[in-house]
């Protein structure tokens, strides 16, 4: 008679991350077919079947079944565990691709998780560590996420293709999370940055500042942009260099951009100058589209809302991203949760584009794994 | 005149007032009260230790800080559901006519049956659902997880019986809900001192149970069959008053007490197979949190389901609506049992028995409702009738399969029209859930009657019915003419909008549509008018276009088949037409126009020319271009067909979509505002429905087609087709969270710069933020103040404002807006001297706790306030179904046994579950047997758990934690100890408490709860181990190492614990060391002494035990009726022992034996000959001859006497004896004689003292009357000489 939760299921590989995380944490099993099933290389890749040993790593009791091509994937959740893992990630994507499930994760484990990543830090496709440290890390702060151990460390910088970055994070647990209502951005009162160059002149990162904010100092003086050169074992298998640039606002809302350099041996090489004037005008971009949270943590924010107590949560957020979307439809169909979407105009305020207002009511979720002495 | 009849005011001696009086007056007087004591005497109250005064502050403190609760947020809803009412009692103790009463108490019927739960409205704000709660322990344990008051009822001629204790036991575990003990039987007392004696007893006994002070309610006597009408009107008052405290399990789960049940399965189903899994509808409140759709319950009783429908009904048992009055008049003292018969229907085994206006609750539903709820859904809807109108269309399709959105379904499944059907066989009266075509099919005028039952909606339904129809009919001709027959691509439906998307944006949409069209027509005309004035910034945005003109053709096309689209049907489905919302669309649409656009060009390009000029005006932007042309391209293939129709209507709605779908844009802020106003107004109102059905609209269709079943299909008329090559590429495509930018902005440009100046700290601030301006309000407000140390006198600069004021004041009568204006400012000043004030005096007072609660109290304001402005449609989408609100859950795979032994008075519960409570796994808990539990627990024997919603019976194995964290497993349960536990079952939260019982069936002589506790831990993994000890024995010993044998059977396995501590019996500590070749499994040892070959060796080990993985849920709502309580599971093995006669065969080795011990030998100590020699001469062992043997030499010899001396010594021996007897009477005598002497003594002795005492007893008489005459002469002495 133990009717498991009836399980769901998808096909293709696109937003597996989603749909494994969003299945540990309500229990539901997925079935994810077709993954790839018409390319010539059928079947997961190397990078999702490292976040899927990851998964089982810090998780008790999960089940996972692949077939032989690879194609179809069975994942029926366990709990999640935590504790002090190490974990080797693929080089085809960064750390950042591993880090942003486990950010959604990490605060409902049993044990306060303690991980090292090994990998690559900065590339062009993910996230970096270092814009999820700047937006994500204060983001979960206002979930009620917050105290000593919460910390996300670059240990090594390590870039594609070679990879050998080291990054520690650690959270602490929650049972319950705090409702948020983040519906004025403020006004943004600093920008900040880190230029980082490994295994090339350290002269490159200077080069990038000075580019970078000749643009923004025409928004704001406070402007500081920090150089980050490593050396040595700390500077990973590969050369490259990049920027990442976060606005804080007023109101503790952080908005970030990030741009990286070209992988040895793919594609021109990029000019420092040239990348930081782009970076600079990407955040600019992402000011333009605003809200309270970053257009790469809106679903993040979007997620703790969902898992909160049963009280009313808001966050203003800019356009929605793709990504946010389909992450919005799978919490619909794993959760039950609906958002209250609401669109604000943006008027004849110089505030940039408009924005959208999410509400929801939480679903009163509570941390399963935590212990109960 | 009439001042004579007035009374003459009296002073006030007593009460409040005339307290308040004294006080005043002691104070004037400056005493009385204790502050002015302190005033008076500080020095009594200055501080003495200050040690002590820490303490004493301390104390208090504590005190204070122990009252408080942790506060939580309060998320009861505004109309809260009917209180659950649980009368529970051993039987024959009155608890139907308790019940009986109160109903009549309220609402002034009576009921004849009742049966299940009756829901009654007691008061203006509260209604109370009532149910009976017999002594089946299953429904004990039901009925306490769902009650929020319990009228406890103990027979007072009897006292306690077991029921009453297992209950509170059940209530303490599953949250202390209030309980209110009554008493009844109170009049077979025939003495009033019993009577009182045992209320006494009874009454603390229950205070120990509940609390001190717990209410119990006396109910003396029976007149003619009920209770005293003034002590149920009393009971009734305490019910309606009564305050609750939310229970932690109870607020975080939704559930329902159902009070309707109803058999939806296909009857012909039925008829093939008897016990085909039924389909059945549940009615209840909902009670506790939000429930969602789709979210899985659990029945108690009958096991874990998946709500496959659920929608709300108007309330059957509404309260009154309107506050003011002070009490309800009858018409609105409603009741509603559809279970026992009451509100129309009266459900039987196999029968259903509509009520035609026999009762009186039932007519007054009839007479009363119809008007009242028809005017009532008036005044509660949001939406206009057209709106309504509009939206019932849906159902013209949905008795086909609904087109994969759930949210259709929800619609079509919301209020289903319900036939009566006469089953002719049974004779049956079957309620069939008739969708919108059936209906018209059938025209069931007939069938109204029956309908009655089924709430008001049915009635302002039918009611519009027709109209609608028609209604319907043409509009969906009007929109399916263009589509018939062609397939549709998936993404292309802006016309049947209607069909496919959620209910609520379907009404929402219609009502959009009419807005939007109303509006864009005003402002069309106006800005017709303000064309003059707008036209400079027009000429920019034309300049604009142009500049974008020299883009490729393609995206032309496209955006005249936008253009097209929009013209036609203004409601937006995709969010890509206004500027905005270019960043909305997904990687779908993207990958569609790419794929498509090439395609659909050439077939645009002629209609090019004509909509060129249109087109430039509507796309000035060049991320308006790229929407409008993945918007675009998607809807082309349609396009074509319909394009003739379209260009006529495009002509006369050219101007306004050139409003309504161009944005402002960040250049041109500065133009005519007005417009820009309307057009954001118009433009919110599109693009929140657009984005929501952008991310919910399709998205089910997706997932549910995938699921395979693409064929289907649709309104019975069309088939769902989707273009799969775009699902693929979206499937496929890259995992990244990065949003990248599309069109990103020229950001050297003056004008892109400055769309963002505002969002620095150095652009323009708010009105509210901007501090020069707060600094200015600041100024006015405390502007003037003087210096008193210097006297200067400081005048507030008088600002324009405040002259504007003065000016104004003449003018103020003509102008009421600045009269307004300066009220609100004045409002404005107070409150920010009143902040002021609670800033400087309450800001000290606030505490960690206050903060809490004033946190939470934000809180659940928030909450309120979020979706109260929304109708109820719209919102059970966001927050799920909210308590309070009565619905209908389907459901569907119930086994046939359910409907088949359906027993109205066992309750139904629908108890929600939360995130992966459905699963199953390892529960850990605390356990602790009851203590009036008789027996101790075994380990793996399967016992009943109640924890959660559920009853289950499982293995468990118990186990105590050492101190270093193992946990060990433990054969029986502690007496009086907690111990921890394991099973293999359901997940539910840490923290939930629990019961277990031993068997749910039939009585059991004592009390039947076995054990309680709460759940610690969740895992997935077992730990608990239990000691295992591996034994060997040496065959070789050398020095200090020996070699072992036996204990393994490998040398694998010995390497396995090489360096593992081992021991013998006798305590001697070795190490394994390593293996020997020669017997398999020996091996090498040390120990710290020499072993003997008799010694046995072992090993400690623990070893893993696993957790049988058996889960079995306790069916008792699918037995028979009359035989629910007798449910048995798994028997334990005693059990089965006993059953089957299967005596236990006991190991000869543990049997106990009398003890005989046998007598101990000691042996004599032996001192060796070296060590003698060693030792002092104290210690040394001293050779000492035997005392009886005196040598021959010491011997005496015996004296032999001659018979002459024998006879002396005779003679001597008699002559002595002689002497001795006289000496012993002559002392006799003597003793006598001294006796008597003593005797003569004493009586002289005697008489000497008597006459001593009479001689001083007349000596002292005569002194005292000397002394009296002298006492007497010497009072009169005086007097005389003074005569």
């Amino acid at each position: 008679m133990a009717t498991q939760a009836h399980s769901l299921s998808y096909t293709g590989c696109n937003f597996l991350r989603q749909r494994l995380v969003l299945s540990t944490l309500s229990g539901r099993p997925v079935k994810i077919r077709k993954i790839r099933a018409r390319d010539d290389n059928p079947g997961l890749r190397d990078f999702e079947a490292s976040f899927i040993r990851l998964l089982d790593k810090i998780t008790n009791g999960s089940r996972i079944e692949i077939n032989q091509t690879g194609t179809t994937l069975y994942y029926q959740p366990g709990l999640l565990y935590g504790g002090s893992v190490e974990h080797d990630c693929s080089v085809l994507r960064s750390i950042g691709y591993y880090l942003e499930s486990l950010l959604c994760l990490a605060p409902f484990m049993k044990h306060p998780l303690r991980i090292v990543l090994r990998g690559v830090t900065n590339d062009q496709v993910d996230p970096s560590v270092d814009v999820l440290k700047a937006t994500a890390l204060p983001l979960l702060k206002q979930f009620g996420i917050d105290g000593e151990s919460f910390e996300l460390k670059i240990v090594r910088r390590g870039m594609p293709p070679g990879g050998g970055g080291e990054v520690f994070f650690s959270c602490p647990v929650r049972k319950v999370l705090k409702p948020i209502q983040l519906t004025d951005p403020g006004k943004i009162k600093r920008i900040r940055g880190m230029a980082y160059s490994v295994r090339v002149s350290p002269q490159m990162a200077n080069r990038i500042v000075d580019s970078a904010r000749s643009i923004l100092n025409k928004f704001i003086p406070d402007i500081y942009i920090y150089t980050d050169h490593m050396k040595g074992v700390n500077s990973g298998k590969s050369p490259g260099f990049g920027l990442s640039l976060v606005a804080e606002t007023t109101n503790g809302t952080f908005l970030s951009a990030e741009l990286a350099s070209n992988p040895q041996g793919q594609g021109a090489a990029v000019l420092p100058e040239d990348l930081g004037r782009n970076c600079a005008k990407l955040l600019l971009e992402e000011i333009y589209r605003g809200g309270c949270v970053d257009s790469t943590n809106q679903s993040l924010a979007l997620l703790l809302m969902t898992l909160g107590q049963q009280d009313v949560s808001k966050v203003l957020l800019g356009p929605l991203s793709p990504y946010t979307i389909e992450f919005l439809r799978h919490l619909k169909s794993f959760f039950q949760i609906m958002f209250k979407i609401e669109t604000k105009p943006c008027g004849e305020e110089l505030k940039g584009g408009d924005k959208v207002l999410m509400t929801c009511v939480g679903i009163g979720f509570s941390n399963l794994s935590k212990t109960l002495k | 005149m009439e001042t004579k009849d007035q009374k003459k005011h009296r002073k006030k001696n007593s009460g409040p007032k005339a307290e308040k009086k004294k006080k005043r007056h002691l104070q004037d007087l400056q005493l009385g009260d204790e502050e002015d004591a302190r005033k008076r005497n500080p020095k009594a109250f200055a501080v003495q230790s200050a040690v002590r005064m820490a303490r004493s502050f301390h104390r208090t403190q504590d005190l204070k800080t122990k009252k408080h609760h942790i506060p939580v947020v309060d998320r009861t809803p505004l109309e809260p559901p009917p209180i659950v009412v649980v009368v529970m009692g051993p039987p024959k103790v009155g608890k139907s006519t308790l019940i009986q009463c109160l109903i009549r108490n309220f609402t002034r019927q009576k009921l004849t049956e009742i049966r299940g739960p009756v829901t009654i409205v007691s008061g203006k704000k509260r209604r109370l659902t009532i149910i009976e709660c017999g002594c089946d322990i299953n429904m004990m344990i039901d009925l306490a997880k769902v009650a929020d008051l319990v009228l406890m009822l103990i027979d007072a001629s009897f006292g306690f019986e077991m029921e009453t204790f297992e209950f509170l036991n059940i209530c303490q575990v599953h949250g202390f809900p209030k309980i209110m003990g009554v008493l009844t039987h109170l009049d077979s007392f025939k003495y009033n001192k019993q009577l009182k004696k045992t209320k006494k007893r009874l009454k603390h006994r229950f205070w120990t149970e509940v609390y001190p002070g717990a209410k119990l309610f006396y109910l003396s006597g029976m007149v003619h069959g009920e209770y005293q009408n003034q002590e149920i009107h009393n009971l009734g008052r305490f019910i309606t008053v009564m305050k609750f405290r939310p229970l932690t399990w109870q607020t975080s789960h939704p559930y329902i007490l159902a009070d309707r049940m109803e058999d939806l399965t296909n009857p012909e189903d039925i008829r093939t197979n008897i016990k085909c899994d039924r389909k059945v509808s549940l009615y209840g409140y909902l009670r506790g949190a939000h429930l969602k759709n789709k979210s899985q319950i659990h029945i108690p009783g009958v096991g874990d389901f998946a709500v496959s429908d659920v929608s709300f009904l108007p309330d059957p048992c509404a309260l009154p609506e309107q506050q003011k009055k002070r009490c309800l008049n009858e018409k609105e003292k409603l009741v509603y049992a559809p279970l026992s018969g009451v509100g129309g229907v009266l459900y039987d085994k196999d029968a259903v028995y509509v009520d035609l206006g026999g009762s009186h609750g039932f007519q007054e539903s009839e007479e009363v409702r119809p008007t009242h709820e028809l005017v009532q859904s008036l005044i509660s809807t949001h939406s206009t009738i057209d709106a309504k109108m509009a939206s019932s269309r849906v159902t013209l399709f949905s008795d086909s399969k609904p087109l994969g959105s759930e949210d259709i379904d929800n619609q079509g499944l919301w209020m289903p029209k319900e036939e009566k059907q006469m089953d002719l066989k049974t004779g049956r009266v079957r309620r069939k859930a008739i969708f919108g075509d059936e209906e018209d099919e059938s025209g069931d005028s007939d069938d109204e009657d029956d309908e009655e039952m089924s709430e008001g909606d049915r009635l302002e339904n039918s009611s519009s019915d027709d109209e609608e129809e028609e209604e319907d009919a043409e509009m969906t001709d009007k929109q399916y003419m263009s589509g018939k027959g062609i397939k549709r691509p998936k993404l292309e439906m802006e016309e049947d909008v209607e069909v496919d998307l959620p209910a609520f944006a379907d009404s929402d949409d219609d009502l959009e549509r009419s807005s939007v069209e109303e509006e864009a027509e005003e402002a069309d005309d106006s800005s017709e008018e303000e064309d003059s004035t707008a036209e400079e910034g027009k000429n920019i945005l034309e300049s604009k276009a142009v500049r974008k003109g020299s883009k490729p053709e393609l995206l032309q096309t496209n955006d005249l088949s936008n253009s097209l689209n929009l013209e036609k049907s203004l409601t937006m489905k995709k969010a890509t037409l206004t500027t905005s919302d270019s960043g909305h669309c997904t990687a779908e649409e993207a990958f569609a126009s790419e794929d498509e656009s090439e395609e659909n060009s050439s077939l645009s390009r002629e209609k090019d020319s004509e909509n060129e000029e249109v087109i430039r005006k509507k796309f000035p932007k060049p991320s308006q271009v790229v929407s409008g042309q993945k918007s675009g391209s998607e809807n082309l293939v349609d396009e074509t067909s319909d394009i003739e129709d379209l260009l006529k209507e495009e002509e006369d709605y050219k101007e306004e979509n050139n409003y309504s779908t161009e944005t402002s844009g960040a250049l041109k802020w500065k133009e005519d505002l007005s417009r820009k106003a309307a057009e954001a107004f118009l433009r919110q109102q599109q693009a929140t429905p657009n984005l929501r059905k952008l991310i919910y609209g399709t998205v089910t269709e997706d997932d549910e087609e995938e699921d395979g079943d693409t064929g289907e299909e649709l309104g019975g008329l069309f088939r769902v087709s989707q273009p799969a090559r775009e699902c693929k590429h979206k499937a496929d495509s890259l995992d990244c969270s990065r949003f990248h930018v599309e069109a990103p902005h020229d950001w050297d440009l003056e004008e892109v710069m400055n769309s963002i100046r505002d969002c620095f700290v150095t652009g323009k601030w708010e009105e509210d933020k901007d501090a020069a301006k707060i600094l200015a309000e600041d100024e006015e407000l405390y502007g003037d103040f003087e210096d008193l140390e210097t006297g200067d006198v400081h005048k507030g600069k008088s600002d324009p404002d405040t002259q504007v004021e003065d000016v104004e004041e003449e003018v103020k009568e003509v102008d009421p807006s600045a009269e307004e204006s300066a009220k609100k400012k004045h409002l404005d000043k107070k409150r920010k001297l009143k902040e002021m004030f609670d800033a400087e005096y309450d800001e000290g007072e606030s505490t960690y706790f206050d903060d809490l609660k004033g946190e939470m109290q934000k809180q659940a304001q928030i909450n309120r306030a979020e979706f109260e402005d929304q109708d109820d449609e719209a919102r059970v989408q966001y927050e799920g179904f909210r308590p309070g609100m009565y619905v209908r859950i389907e459901i569907e795979d119930v086994p046939c046994e359910f409907v088949l032994n359906f027993d109205p008075h066992y309750p139904i519960i629908l108890g929600g579950l939360g995130n992966s409570e459905g699963n199953v796994g390892y529960v850990q808990m605390r356990l602790k047997k009851h203590r009036w539990y008789k027996k101790i627990l075994k380990s793996r024997d399967p016992i009943i758990f109640s924890v959660g919603w559920r009853r289950f019976q499982t293995i468990p194995l118990y186990y105590i934690e050492d101190h270093n964290g193992r946990q060990r497993l433990l054969k029986y349960t502690p007496q009086h100890m907690h111990c921890g536990a394991t099973f293999w079952g359901p997940i539910t939260p840490q923290g939930t408490g629990f019961l277990a019982i031993q068997s749910v069936s039939g009585v059991m002589p004592d009390f039947r709860i076995a054990a309680t506790g709460v759940v610690l831990d969740l895992d997935k993994s077992i730990k608990i181990v239990k000691k295992l000890k591996l034994t060997g024995f040496p065959y070789k010993i050398f020095k200090n190492t020996s070699f072992i044998k036996g204990m393994f059977n490998s040398a694998l396995e010995v390497a396995k614990f090489e360096g593992a501590v081992i021991r013998t019996v006798s305590g001697i500590r070795g190490q394994i060391k390593k293996a020997l070749r020669a017997p398999e499994g020996a091996f090498r040892a040390t120990f710290e002494d020499k072993l003997l070959m008799s010694d046995i060796v072992f090993m400690r080990t623990w070893y893993p035990v696993s957790i049988p993985a058996f889960y079995n849920p306790v069916t008792s709502l699918l037995k028979p009726v009359g035989e629910k309580d007798t449910w048995s599971g798994m028997r334990t093995t005693g059990q089965l022992r006993l059953v089957h006669g299967i005596k236990l065969k006991p190991n000869k080795d543990s049997l106990y034996k009398p003890i005989v011990r046998q007598k101990k030998h000691f042996n004599s100590l032996h001192i060796p000959k070296a060590l003698q020699k060693a030792l002092p001469f104290k210690s040394k062992p001293k050779t000492q001859a035997k005392a009886g043997k005196t040598p021959k030499d010491r011997l005496r010899p015996a004296v032999i006497r001659e018979p002459h001396e024998r006879k002396i010594l005779a003679l001597l021996d008699a002559l002595s004896t002689v002497h001795s007897q006289k000496m012993k009477k002559a002392k006799e005598q003597r003793h006598l004689h001294n006796k008597e002497h003593f005797k003569v003594k004493q009586k002289e002795e005697e008489e000497k003292l008597k006459r001593q005492k009479d001689l001083r007893k007349k000596l002292f008489r005569i002194q005292g009357q000397k002394e009296k005459r002298n006492q007497k002469s010497s009072l009169k002495g005086p007097g005389e000489q003074s005569m």
